[in-house]
């Protein structure tokens, strides 16, 4: 039985003046109306919200009450920056299950409430607070500067090489309406930008935003009954790994991503990526990882992610376009409606709705990356229509 | 129009009694990893292994080669009382260590391993380059 994604809802990314529930449903409102449904056609609502940075500390109930989904469900789910993701899987798992016909997963986040140092003792904790940011004030862009200084020492890649990948997505970002960040930037710019951790300068960053996503998943014979159009989930992958970074594999990639998209790719008889998939969303929350995330779901060679983005091949009309609607480090990166505002891009492109951004289509497939933490989850689907 | 929540402050009390040797060590200029006779080895240290055996507790010393480093300049707020810091992970045998290093150093520099307490008094591990 297949599960598919009618009605998909995002608010727009940015530092937003009303509360986490108004934003939340400013997201669920949007999938109902896409989807043509009320809320009691919905039979489980997941609420996703690591919830670390805003005033309600359990947020379900709150979310689900504005929205209107009071006595369904609400199901809470965490997994860092990837909780987009695990919320869509606790969906669609319940659908496989039989115990709903038609679900909802809401991503939140309110991430501006508190200041930006107190925002990065947060951040810092996304590892293993106990032996990392205790000790040493590990940061989160700390822990993917590490990887890319691994990186550069290894592969020769460059700052500049990064910097193109934020170049191209305030490009996306300057033609989507929902970002954060709607202005192009230069090279030079990023260069220039002042050191937040070494080698990431501020341009290297995803923002700190407030956003909401959601997106509402139904069975096969839901889509039939409501005559709906659906854009099917073909495939999850699923992997995590240490939350200490010193245990892990290797600092140029993540193993995660990699087992991700390999149970991924397997699920949907894919065997060359680059000429089975239209597009794809990553994970940029940093310009190393969009680079790291090249290579680990195999779009080129380990250590080649640097020529990838300087080629052009993850731009329009490239080999594989990546994050067309200016992925986390421009649209924004609230927590946990960055994994939904994927699936929300994806549906937009696949049902051909992306306007300005819109990819060329030949196999209507594409591919969804979401990272939570430094590779501490990981998450891959391929969607199809 | 903006208002303000209640304040809520969070100072947790970690008991850390099954790996207190490790807490001792860095008073005595060590560093501990734990070894299993399974043929594991842990760092950060931990008192059991997976496999359900207790581990011993062993030195760590020698040299170790730089894998990745990063300077922090943008501080998180518990940490508001030091200037940029450079975060170094180094592979000592079949282990890797994090800490602090005041030298300069790139991805493949040898570094010796010490202990020192912190500008907030919390001893921890540190590395010099050679």
């Amino acid at each position: 039985m297949k599960v598919g994604i009618v009605g998909v809802g995002c608010s727009k990314f940015g530092a937003r003046d009303c509360t986490l529930q108004e934003l939340a449903f400013e997201a669920v409102s949007e999938a109902l109306k896409d989807a043509d449904l009320a809320q009691e056609d919905i039979d489980i609502s997941v609420v996703g919200c690591v919830g670390t940075r805003s005033y309600e500390l359990m947020p379900a109930v709150v979310v689900n009450e504005y929205c209107g989904f009071s006595g369904k469900g609400p199901l809470r789910v965490e997994a860092a920056c990837a909780t987009g993701s695990a919320a869509v899987y606790s969906a669609f798992s319940s659908i496989k299950a039989g115990i709903a016909e038609i679900a909802i997963a809401i991503g939140v986040e309110k991430m501006t409430e508190v200041d930006t140092a107190t925002s990065a003792a947060i951040g810092g904790r996304a590892g293993n607070y106990l032996w990392e940011h205790h000790f040493y004030g590990t940061t989160f862009p700390a822990y993917y500067a590490m990887h890319a200084t691994a990186h550069m020492a290894k592969f020769g890649t460059t700052e500049k090489q990064m910097a193109l990948v934020a170049v191209k997505a305030h490009r996306n970002a300057a033609k989507n309406p929902k970002a954060h960040f709607q202005k192009e930037i230069s090279v030079e710019e990023v260069l220039g930008s002042r050191v937040i951790t070494y080698p990431l300068k501020l341009y290297d960053c995803s923002p700190i935003s407030d956003g909401a996503s959601a997106a509402i998943l139904a069975s096969e014979k839901a889509v039939k009954e409501h005559g709906m159009d659906a854009v099917w989930i073909e495939s999850i992958g699923f992997s995590s790994d240490t939350s200490n970074m010193t245990m892990r594999e290797s600092f140029v990639g993540l193993r995660a991503s990699r087992l991700a998209a390999e149970m991924a790719y397997k699920g949907a008889k894919i065997i060359d990526p680059l000429n089975s998939l239209d597009f794809a969303t990553v994970h940029d929350c940093f310009t190393i990882a969009e680079i790291m995330a090249y290579e680990d779901l195999g779009f080129c060679k380990k250590g080649k992610g640097g020529e990838f983005i300087e080629k052009g091949e993850s731009d329009f009309g490239g080999k594989m376009p990546v994050n067309t609607f200016g992925g986390l480090k421009a649209k924004g990166h609230p927590l946990a409606a960055t994994g939904i505002a994927m699936v929300y891009e994806i549906v937009k492109q696949l049902r051909e709705e992306a306007g300005r951004l819109q990819v060329d289509l030949k196999h209507y497939r594409a591919l969804s990356h979401n990272v939570g933490g430094t590779g501490h989850f990981a998450w891959v689907f391929i969607f199809g229509r | 129009m903006i208002i303000e929540s209640r304040e809520l402050r969070l100072r947790h009390r970690i008991p850390v009694n099954r790996i207190g040797k490790y807490w001792k060590g860095l008073e005595e200029g060590k560093v501990y990893k734990t070894v299993c006779r399974c043929g594991r080895s842990y760092y950060p240290p931990r008192a059991e292994c997976v496999c359900g055996n207790q581990t011993d507790w062993v030195e760590i010393t020698g040299k170790g080669i730089v894998e990745c480093f990063t300077v922090v300049h943008s501080i998180p707020s518990c940490f508001e009382w030091s200037k940029p810091y450079r975060i170094v992970i180094a592979r000592f045998g079949d282990v890797r260590v994090m800490g602090w290093c005041e030298d300069e150093v790139v991805v493949g520099d040898e570094v010796s391993i010490f202990t020192a307490m912190d500008g907030s008094g919390v001893w921890k591990v540190w590395f010099r380059r050679g």
